[in-house]
């Protein structure tokens, strides 16, 4: 298992693209942050206010961390890599695991990166413009800066899921941009039309988005752990349907 | 060794690989030969498990594909040249092959030097010609030192010299002992490379023989005379039973007749010969004949009495 793992690293980091959609997954919300705290109003610039611009600048990373995890299964299917690779290591299950774990670890790495980048320096420009950013006493601005990274994961493993599923690349990246645009809107007026009530409580990126958000649930939405774990339910069962998919079809 | 057992495909209503059996030996290289289409590479696919077939399947020294614990120590397998990324150099195509089968690092660059890849290992693939490709190709063939190596079409689009190439390396490789099956869809290619042919038409095994006998068994073989007088000896041929076609006004091709026979007729009707000579179609001639008897047999139209 180790060895599948290490291979799928080099395949990860030896690819241009990755290192490219890396380097936009941290520099938008660097950017972002670094312009709010600068430009905004000093009575706005509260921990959780910083805490939320960081939280939402990086939801970006997260998305294009998604579309690293879309594309290293829809590339090998693209490129007949995936070819080999079975050659190589004729259970699929345990190439699978292997690229969920580096895309995972990957993921978590990175976002916890930007989220703790972007914080820093973030509250660092404020300070020094006169406001106080503390996380002392702020258990929600705390608890929605490590739920974000975990937000991040879940959204590659989505990626992934979906990569696995869809095999093109091009439509695996527009099915994960699309989803809380299109997919969350689809699901809200199914669940409406069922009589479900407060529908936006199960929308699943929505919920797992309540992760990062500092501010703490209403009666409209699931609590913080709670669509955590309904958003990762539902990406567990995307990915193991495209596992399944995966293992059982012609490669 | 290889073996192949009852070995079906389908592809949807699609049968493209019939109950087919064959086995490959070690110590010399085995062509596996058929027209475009005929089920070679689905029929490694399934051997390699890519594909799941509908029957059968095959066994490398014994054991499943899967029961290999370490597969590319134990077959070297190169399906297509192209499955490779582009963005990636052709040195970290070859280090995720062999970090999945735990081979160390140095062995990455032995085979880059083994196939003369070494100065440009670090280029991305998608500035290599097609042949550096295949020369990849190869080395991730050879990455594990495999006792058995299968390759399809490994010389597609290469130039003489590229052929020259691949073939001296798995004349090589199975000098060593080693078991080599490679797929072509050109006979002439198989018969500079190959001592034994498996040959598959529509899905089915047509022959396996070694290439001489396979030769010597689907050739066109005639007799070719020259002479003043090429009439009168068409006629005492054709009366013997042998089939003439006229090249020109003193040349003919004889079936159905040797180049003794020929010469005996001539003597004894006092015919001059300017030319008498056996002729062998070629190889290609042999090939198309083999199987287009099998596609003739599956395309003929049913024809009520």
């Amino acid at each position: 298992m180790i060895s599948t793992i290490n291979s799928e690293w080099i395949k990860l980091r030896t690819v241009r693209m990755n290192l490219v959609l890396f380097i936009i997954a941290v520099a938008f919300p660097v950017i972002v942050s670094v312009l709010v705290a600068s430009l905004g109003k000093i009575e706005d610039l509260r921990a959780s206010d910083v805490v939320g611009v960081v939280t939402g600048s990086s939801v970006v990373t997260a998305l294009l961390l998604g579309v690293v995890g879309a594309v290293s299964i829809s590339a090998e299917f693209a490129y007949g890599t995936i070819r080999p690779t079975f050659a190589a290591t004729p259970r699929r299950t345990r190439v699978l695991l292997a690229k969920a774990v580096v895309i995972a670890v990957f993921a978590a790495v990175a976002e916890a990166l930007v989220v703790v980048f972007c914080f820093l320096v973030s509250s660092g420009i404020a300070s020094s413009r006169g406001a106080t950013v503390s996380l002392d006493g702020e258990p929600e601005a705390r608890a929605a800066l490590i739920g974000i990274v975990i937000f991040a994961v879940i959204v590659s493993l989505l990626g992934f899921g979906i990569g696995m599923i869809i095999r093109n690349t091009p439509a695996a990246v527009a099915v994960l941009i699309l989803w809380p645009l299109v997919v969350e809107n689809i699901i809200f007026l199914i669940l409406n039309a069922a009589g479900v009530d407060h529908p936006q409580k199960f929308l699943p990126y929505i919920s797992g988005f309540g992760l990062g958000d500092p501010n703490k649930a209403t009666s409209d939405s699931l609590s913080r752990v709670n669509g955590g774990l309904y958003f990762a339910g539902v990406t567990l069962t995307v990915a193991l349907i495209g596992a399944l998919i995966t293992s059982r079809r012609d490669a | 060794m290889i073996s192949v057992v009852d070995l079906s495909k389908r592809f949807g209503r699609t049968t493209a690989v019939d109950h087919l059996s064959f086995d490959v030996m070690p110590g010399i290289v085995t062509g596996f030969l058929g027209p475009n289409g005929s089920g070679k590479s689905t029929t490694m696919r399934c051997m390699l498990e890519l594909d799941r077939p509908d029957t059968g399947g095959a066994s490398f020294g014994g054991r499943a594909y899967h029961q290999l614990s370490s597969p590319l120590h134990e077959v070297g397998a190169l399906l297509d040249a192209g499955y490779v990324h582009p963005g990636r150099s052709g040195r970290n195509h070859l280090r995720w092959l062999a970090a999945s089968n735990r081979l160390p690092r140095a062995r990455v660059d032995e085979v880059l030097e083994l196939v003369g890849l070494t100065s440009v290992g670090s280029r991305r693939v998608k500035t290599y010609s097609l042949g550096m490709r295949q020369r990849l190709g190869l080395a991730g063939v050879l990455l594990g030192d495999p006792q058995i190596v299968v390759l399809d079409e490994p010389a597609n689009g290469l130039d003489p010299e590229g052929i020259r190439w691949i073939r001296d390396v798995l004349v090589h490789l199975a000098s060593q002992g080693r078991t080599v099956l490679v797929s072509s869809h050109l006979l002439s290619e198989m018969a500079q490379m190959a001592n034994d042919l498996v040959v598959i038409g529509q899905g089915r095994l047509i022959e396996q023989c070694s290439v001489a006998e396979f030769v010597e068994r689907h050739a066109d073989r005639w007799v070719r005379v020259k002479s003043p007088a090429v009439d009168a000896l068409v006629h005492a041929a054709t009366s013997q039973g042998a089939e003439a076609s006229m090249v020109d006004a003193t040349t003919a091709e004889l079936r159905g007749i040797t180049t003794v026979e020929v010469g005996e007729l001539a003597a004894r009707n006092g015919i001059v010969l300017h030319e008498l000579s056996p002729q062998t179609g070629s190889l290609e001639d042999a090939f198309l004949q083999a199987t287009a008897s099998a596609q003739e047999f599956a395309a003929r139209p049913v024809v009520s009495p």
